[in-house]
């Protein structure tokens, strides 16, 4: 295998075990999150993409003994599933059953994940279903997803986390079954296990279930260093050129700021400030989508947040090592867009020449301290929490955050401001229709003018006089216009 | 923590169907207040959260006056643009002290507003509710500048092309009835919305009532309690009394066709749409299609196999059967991988009606899915916010838990002749419409 940084550990030591979270309960039914901390980050350079294929193989395949049918015809009357996530460094299984049904569903988990069928046929159906999700799903359907992603391709080109987790459709029409049968035996290790369970099942279930899984290699082959992104010198932006009908942007930049660090929790409090996913509170939400219209929302990041469009909530078991700071603007008109990207750029001037008063932190950090507990309200999410703090080397997520928060200060937080958040050196990535005509208004200092369909407070009015003429300071060879068809290609 | 539900499964679905429990397996109470409000409470064992669904029965069905659809859905917006007592940003300042999950949802038959919390804020959560239902309070300006925020809506869903086919499907297939409009509304309507202001004062005042409404509170909470608090905050709401004249719809006469061109690359897709009957718990043929669904069109159906894991010439296909107030459409939807063969899965799927029509399906089959529902209900209900959400879509229709169980023991009751008449009956030539989407050129 190429390696992909150039630069691989060799995943050691002969104490590495499997790891489990255990829930047990009186629930009848039983959840299962199997991890493997290892993802896309471990694809080979020539190779991207075989992490995502290789899970959805064995997730959505036949195992050596049953074909694909026979398994779904098995689990159907269960009403049980087994799904796949990839991110860059955890690869989880999951599913969940009632425990009358926990032996039948078991041995067909067990089969999938200890013994893939890797046929001929399945590869070819699940090659093809992750080929149209980059072409149609992404590319084709979905501008705001492929414009968050453009920005994480861009912002992390040359580390491990550099691709898309789905690869590269170019890359994907020319992996083999061999690729996967050796990826699977490298990376599909119990140093790198995380058995999750919760629910009513039995310590004799449990110790069975280990002793399965023990069947898997001690060690992994090899692991990625993950190394931080290149800092960003200069903003830049990637727009997207397809037809559709409004822009869709994204922005951000990496922060050395994750889960477990110093000002993890400081760093969320702000992030949810500015734009709690999905909510009516965040500032960005209020300045532009409630008091201008601009467009469906405006939200802020500290963590990787995929598929935010038809999530109301965070998933867990993306964990990773590296993140970025990121605002979300949903698509607004073409004609408002550069006045959308101004404000947006004007807000987190604000936020961070101003700080938050003792107000807006006391709210913040008392709408956290609760949310956690709605966050984590299933077992499936608890257990996925749990997890993750396994990962991250943290207590439980719940207890974790709430004390965080309680020894927060104001005077720490706007530090924490004045550190992490800016205007500058950031990265931006647009998805519209005539890129390089969006290329050349962005590159210009031309005001953009506004004008709306009632009467703006004053105070809106005279915020606009200033935010119509906000330096952007792009110049054009600071803006690269791709076509869609190039994207993720 | 499901006691009643996990006996009921350890059994056999056919000893099932001879006992007819009930599906829903949690005690709750309904209450009506005097003034036509209704009250469904849920308390679980699932500890410290509670979630509230307060479902209005008015969704796009309710917008019975050309030129204004897409009205229940800006409601939806304009709920949270505040009162008096709790302008925007003191509603938000609340809800961000409670900690709460909140948002909205519009469907053809309901507009939903749902709120998942410590139970520690049900009484603030309540209040808040109540004060916003009876006082809302929007200005001609904001109420210009939420109807953009619509329209931002409408451009974020426009980039898939299921939006555009589902748009086109119901204009092509009805032609009186209120369902010939999603839930979205035509695009020229909500490019008008800012115009509207008065009628949607007239909208609001018209649905936002007691009698159209009703509030589901599931979790750690105990009955008494939530209507005491119920009482004091909602007692003094209005009834109304208008009623809308839902236009009828004809019987369809002939097969329909429509195709639409996507102006992007994307995969083809075929809809084969049939008329089908309104919800009815009272008698099998919601529950016999809901079957057939299953039995013609999910992924371990014989025409699935064919089409997507051994041919491999679709990459999905599935169907959604009926179930809303008013006579719906039986869907059937498949993502072709090549344009050349659109026609082959077209008529492999009108094959499999056919045959579904002709020929009964054996006992076996028919069980195995309606142990499959059994189950699948049981896994969905693991916290107290699904259990809301659940129970919402029916209160809809039926405005009782209670519908859930009479739609299953109509399952219990299904025979393989019944899901053979369904099909006769219901999916027929004269009532189907058939919608194509392609991208530029064919298949990409």
């Amino acid at each position: 295998m190429k390696l992909l940084s150039g630069v691989l550990v060799l995943a050691a030591c002969a104490t590495a075990q499997m790891r489990t979270v255990t829930m047990p309960g009186k629930s009848p039914l039983v959840t299962f999150r199997i991890v493997f901390t290892t993802g896309s980050a471990a694809d080979p350079a020539d190779k991207p993409g075989l992490a995502n294929l290789t899970a959805m193989m064995i997730a959505d395949g036949g195992t050596k003994d049953l074909t694909y049918k026979q398994v779904e015809d098995a689990l159907f009357p269960i009403a049980s599933s087994v799904n796949a996530q990839v991110d860059k460094e955890m690869t989880m299984f999951g599913g969940a059953t009632h425990v009358d049904n926990l032996g039948e569903y078991y041995k067909l988990l067990r089969g999938r994940l200890l013994t893939p069928g890797w046929r001929e046929d399945d590869f070819r159906r699940v090659k093809d279903d992750a080929i149209n999700a980059i072409k149609v799903s992404l590319r084709g359907n979905n501008d705001e997803e492929l414009g968050k992603e453009a920005l994480y391709e861009s912002i992390y080109a040359g580390t491990p986390y550099g691709h898309l987790n789905a690869g590269t459709v170019s890359a994907l029409e020319k992996i083999t079954l061999d690729d996967m049968k050796a990826f699977y035996k490298s990376q599909y290790a119990q140093s790198q296990l995380i058995i999750g369970i919760a629910g009513g099942y039995t310590p004799e279930f449990l110790a069975a279930m280990k002793k399965d899984f023990a069947a898997l290699p001690a060690t992994a082959g090899t692991r990625p260093r993950i190394s931080a992104p290149s800092a960003v010198e200069k903003s830049r932006m990637v727009i997207v050129d397809k037809d559709t009908r409004s822009v869709a942007f994204s922005l951000g930049y990496p922060i050395e700021v994750t889960r477990g660090k110093p000002d993890y929790a400081a760093l969320l409090l702000v992030s949810s400030y500015l734009g709690q996913h999905r909510m009516s509170s965040g500032v960005l939400y209020d300045r532009m989508r409630e008091k201008r219209g601009l467009n469906y929302g405006d939200y802020a990041y500290i963590e990787y947040f995929p598929r935010g469009m038809f999530l109301m909530e965070p998933q867990p078991n993306l964990a990773r090592h590296q993140q970025i700071f990121q605002v979300w603007i949903r698509p607004v008109e073409p004609p408002t867009a550069k006045f959308a990207l101004r404000l947006a750029m004007f807000e987190l001037d604000k936020l961070h020449k101003n700080g938050l008063t003792q107000a807006q932190f006391d709210g913040a950090r008392e709408f956290l301290g609760k949310f956690v507990n709605v966050l984590t309200r299933t077992k499936r999410a608890e257990l996925g929490y749990a997890i993750d703090s396994m990962f991250y080397g943290t207590p439980p997520y719940n207890e974790y955050l709430k004390t965080q928060l309680s020894k927060l200060t104001l005077a720490e937080v706007n530090r924490v401001i004045k550190q992490y958040i800016r205007t500058d050196r950031m990265v931006i990535a647009a998805v519209t229709k005539n890129g390089e005509e969006l290329k050349k208004e962005l590159a210009s200092d031309a005001p953009s003018p506004m004008t709306y369909n009632s009467p703006k407070p004053q105070e809106i009015t005279e915020e606009d006089k200033l935010v119509v003429k906000w330096p952007l300071g792009f110049k054009l060879e600071d803006i690269k216009v791709r076509p869609v068809a190039e994207v993720f290609q | 923590m499901i006691p009643k539900l996990c006996l009921l499964l350890a059994c056999s679905a056919l000893t099932c169907a001879a006992q007819s429990q009930k599906v829903f397996p949690y005690e709750y109470s309904q209450e009506d207040l005097p003034n036509g409000l209704r009250l469904i409470t849920v308390p679980t064992d699932f500890a410290n959260i509670v979630a509230t669904y307060i479902v209005v029965q008015t969704g796009s069905r309710n917008e019975v006056e050309p030129g204004h659809t897409g009205f229940a859905h800006l409601f939806e917006h304009l709920m949270f643009r505040g009162t008096a007592k709790f302008p925007p940003a003191k509603y938000n300042e609340a809800l961000n002290r409670i900690g709460a999950s909140s948002n909205a949802s519009t469907d053809d038959d309901l507009t939903m507003y749902h709120t998942t919390f410590s139970k520690e804020d049900l009484d603030a959560v309540l209040a808040m509710e109540a004060d916003r239902f009876q006082h809302l309070k929007y200005a001609e300006p904001e109420f210009k500048t939420e109807s953009l925020a619509v329209l931002g809506e409408y451009n974020k869903n426009s980039a898939s092309p299921f939006s555009k086919l589902n748009e086109v499907l119901h204009d092509t297939a009805y032609d009186k009835h209120t369902y010939k409009h999603t839930t979205m509304g035509f695009l020229k309507d909500i490019q008008d919305m800012p115009n509207q202001y008065e009628y949607s004062l007239k909208f609001f005042d018209r649905y936002y009532r007691p009698e159209y409404t009703t509030i589901i509170v599931v979790g750690d909470v105990k009955a008494k309690a939530v209507r005491a608090m119920v009482d004091k905050y909602w007692g003094e709401w209005k009834r109304g009394n208008y009623k809308p004249e839902i236009p009828v719809e004809p019987a369809q006469d002939g097969a329909r066709k429509a195709h639409v061109d996507w102006p992007s690359p994307t995969l083809p897709i075929v809809a084969i749409a049939y008329k089908g009957p309104a919800y009815n718990d009272a008698t099998k043929e919601t529950a016999a299609l809901d079957a057939l669904s299953s039995l013609a069109f999910s992924n371990t159906s014989d025409l699935y196999q064919k089409l997507v894991v051994q041919e491999q010439k679709a990459d999905s296909l599935g169907a959604n059967s009926p179930g809303s107030v008013d006579a719906g459409m039986f869907e059937i939807v498949a993502r072709v991988k090549k344009a050349e063969d659109m026609d082959y899965v077209r008529d492999r799927i009108l094959e499999t009606v056919k045959a579904f029509q002709e020929k009964a399906v054996d006992t076996a089959k028919l069980d195995i899915v309606r142990k499959r529902l059994r189950y699948q209900l049981a896994l969905s209900m693991d916290n107290s916010d699904t259990i809301a959400q659940i129970l919402s879509y029916y209160v809809a229709l039926r405005r009782t838990p209670e519908t859930m169980n009479s739609l299953y023991d109509q399952f219990a009751k299904l025979t393989p002749q019944d899901v053979q008449q369904a099909a006769a009956k219901w999916l027929v030539e004269k009532g189907r419409t058939t919608v194509t989407l392609t991208g530029p050129g064919g298949a990409k």
